[in-house]
């Protein structure tokens, strides 16, 4: 039953909500192409950058994008491994693939491996701004399908759509970086290290000595402590990082209870449900 | 002051000035200890590390007001002088780290800072001990080698506190501000250090 109720949390997306203006990198050395599609997108108020070279999958999880388009040609005959490593590590991220003629092998290769659309050069900016908006539009759907309902795991609620999580009907009150934390431990069941914590919710690489992940993990948990007293939620792997696993307390003895008999002790390890209030 | 005290100076005012000044600088020395230690928890120390900045300068003031009205001092006006300032130096760039790690908005510490902190304090330890033994130019050569030892802890730990923040991808925001909380943490460091070669010459001088 313990590990049923640990299992229950493991779900869904793993990336950071993007940010509400789309961000959108674009890789390619099409100088007129792409000055062509900036214009259009500034009118947009989308936010863009310009890249002439392949970024590794580690900096795109940093630039937290809204979409990928990239001309395979730049990237050379890696351009597969390079776009297998990308969808795998960003799973949530719209790729387009924008390049000059290919084959049908090439286009269904790179399909099959995780890109949402590829368009064929010359092609209009218009155009590929619409494809861009609709594997946009796939994932959000997606996304919502996934986070409607909500992740349950020991008497904590977690609601994605809301970034909150509850007790009964009563909030928590996490704020969005606290809440960052506790969506991203709830779907992993691994121990997640500081670092990936660190980069993930703050979209930086984390400065060696950087307590910030400590300092947060232990606000979430004395919130988490006081909305839900008898349960232990974020464990720390000392010198690795932090886990997530809902466990009830064994020292926490309920102010209604009576106070524990001593064949009571082991009561933890046969775990039937949460503590009475 | 009669004439007597004027010619013939026991020099127990600022003696005993510099006693309260040492006591001081190991107050804010272990107030910003705690406050690193527990960041942000205990934010509101900063408020109290900033009474023992007033608290310095009334002390420095205090002095150089002694100096100014006494004719004859039980030691080099010179030396009271740079001593003064090397203490006030060592409250004034522990409180700036404590007012700066509001004014930057700095959510939580780093771990080197916390061993910054924790260096400072013992360094002010050694100061605090050192001082009244300045009244019969006693040998404090085991406080200022410690303190030296200190230092040279605190410049290894600077330098690498510093390389860390230019790894590839940090924050620019994270390194602005601790970089400059480094240099400020490292000159509060190194005012001890100063303010122990002063003592040293001092003993030197007059034994």
């Amino acid at each position: 039953m313990l590990a049923g109720s640990s299992e229950q949390h493991a779900s869904s997306a793993s990336a950071p909500p993007p940010p509400s203006r789309p961000k959108l990198a674009l890789i390619d050395r099409d100088g007129g192409f792409m000055q062509v599609l900036a214009r259009r997108l500034d009118e947009r108020g989308w936010d863009h950058t310009a890249v002439a070279s392949a970024i590794t999958p580690e900096a795109l999880v940093r630039m937290r994008l809204s979409a990928l388009v990239l001309d395979v040609a730049l990237v050379g005959p890696d351009c597969w491994s390079y776009l297998e490593s990308v969808c795998t590590r960003l799973p949530t991220l719209p790729v387009v693939v924008c390049t000059g003629p290919s084959s049908v092998a090439q286009r269904v290769r790179g399909l099959r491996l995780g890109v949402d659309a590829w368009v064929t050069k010359p092609c209009h900016p218009e155009e590929l701004i619409c494809v861009v908006e609709a594997a946009m539009r796939r994932h959000r759907r997606m996304e919502l399908a996934v986070l409607d309902p909500p992740t349950v795991a020991g008497e904590l609620m977690i609601r994605h759509e809301l970034h909150q999580a509850f007790v009964g009907e009563i909030s928590v009150g996490l704020t969005a970086r606290e809440f960052e934390i506790l969506a991203m431990v709830v779907q992993s069941d691994r121990v997640l290290r500081r670092e990936e914590i660190y980069e993930r919710v703050w979209g930086y690489a984390m400065a060696h000595g950087d307590r910030s992940v400590d300092v947060f993990v232990r606000k979430l948990r004395q919130k988490l402590r006081a909305a839900s007293p008898g349960w232990d939620y974020i464990h720390t792997h000392f010198g690795v990082g932090y886990r997530f696993a809902p466990l009830p307390d064994p020292s926490f003895v309920s102010s209604d209870e009576p106070v524990a008999q001593p064949q009571a002790t082991r009561s933890h390890l046969v775990y039937t449900g949460p503590p009475a209030d | 002051m009669g004439l007597a005290e004027i010619l013939a100076p026991s020099g127990r005012e600022y003696f005993a000035l510099f006693e309260q000044a040492g006591a001081n600088v190991l107050r804010a020395a272990d107030l910003l200890d705690q406050m690193l230690s527990s960041y942000p928890d205990r934010r509101e120390l900063a408020s109290d590390i900033l009474v023992c900045e007033h608290e310095g300068d009334r002390i420095t003031h205090d002095l150089i007001h002694h100096l100014n009205q006494t004719f004859v001092t039980p030691i080099d006006r010179e030396d009271i002088y740079r001593l003064a300032g090397a203490l006030d130096n060592i409250v004034d760039y522990t409180e700036e780290v404590a007012d700066y790690m509001g004014l930057y908005r700095v959510e939580a510490p780093m771990a080197q800072a916390q061993q910054m902190a924790k260096i400072l304090h013992r360094s002010c330890e050694q100061i605090a001990e050192a001082l009244p033994l300045l009244r019969g130019f006693q040998d404090i050569s085991q406080h200022t080698i410690e303190i030296n030892r200190l230092e040279n802890e605190g410049d290894r730990l600077t330098r690498e506190a510093m390389a860390a923040l230019f790894d590839n991808g940090i924050d620019p925001m994270v390194v602005i501000r601790w970089k400059d909380l480094y240099e400020r943490l490292e000159g509060a460091i190194d005012a001890t250090e100063d303010a122990a070669n002063i003592m040293e010459n001092i003993v030197i001088k007059n034994r």
